[in-house]
């Protein structure tokens, strides 16, 4: 098969598909009185406004698009004890990881970083990285100019 | 190398300038290292900028829930609605 070079593509949704996910979480935990029960700590509360700040930002970057959107969704899905089903993808040869092993140490810190990146083949991860970092770029603005929202008074 | 690339599935071969375009384009993510214009970064720079990168938004991440749950829990269910929607509007 001719390696024809097909483009990588590493665009990334407006900022606003972001922050119309990250609302609706917010307010599925609002409706779940997640921010006025007296019995639940401080802890819980950021635990899960924190949880529902990554499952949103890995909801408006495409779902199961990604590899690492799904590696974020299925840990999620699994602390909720959820039944996750993924349709059935292309099977991805996973064992090219083994021959990883020229990898150098900041690809393994790299894979450490990037959730499902452990079984990524070294040229996936870094496409994967770049779209991750600039999802997360995305998600800590639409939190800024909420926490900016909010604190204006 | 090529008969490595020969066992591999159908769609995944990239090419080294793909490689190479790649880890072009994670430099001029990362703030520090488009700061640095001082053309030819490597490879294992990017990757140890990105790692720090990661970790540093990661920790934005955990400040800003930590803000966002104090502001939630201390406003009324109204002007907070109201807030939010102001503030995403801009």
């Amino acid at each position: 098969m001719a390696s024809a070079d097909k483009p990588i593509n590493t665009d990334v949704p407006e900022k606003d598909v972001f922050a119309l996910h990250f609302l609706q979480s917010l307010s599925n935990l609002r409706r779940q009185n997640a921010f006025n029960s007296p019995d639940d700590t401080t802890n819980n509360r950021v635990k899960k406004i924190k949880k529902a700040a990554y499952v949103s930002m890995a909801r408006a970057a495409g779902g199961t698009n990604r590899l690492w959107s799904r590696a974020l969704l299925r840990r999620a899905a699994k602390e909720n004890n959820k039944v996750v089903i993924f349709s059935r993808r292309k099977k991805r040869v996973t064992w090219l990881r083994r021959s990883n092993r020229r990898d150098p140490v900041d690809a393994e810190r790299l894979r450490n970083l990037l959730p499902g990146g452990g079984a990524m083949e070294t040229s996936k991860l870094m496409e994967e990285t770049a779209h991750y970092i600039k999802c997360l770029s995305m998600q800590v603005k639409v939190m800024q100019c909420l926490v900016d929202g909010l604190s204006a008074k | 190398m090529s008969s490595r690339r020969s066992r591999q599935s159908g769609s995944s071969r990239i090419s080294d300038d793909q490689i190479s375009d790649l880890v072009t384009k994670l430099q001029h993510l990362i703030p520090e290292l488009r700061r640095r214009r001082s053309g030819k970064v490597s490879a294992s720079t990017v990757l140890q900028e990105t790692c720090s990168y990661i970790r540093n938004l990661h920790r934005e991440v955990d400040d800003l829930s930590d803000r966002l749950s104090e502001l939630l829990a201390s406003t009324d269910d109204n002007s907070a609605e109201a807030a939010i929607i102001r503030s995403l509007l801009n």
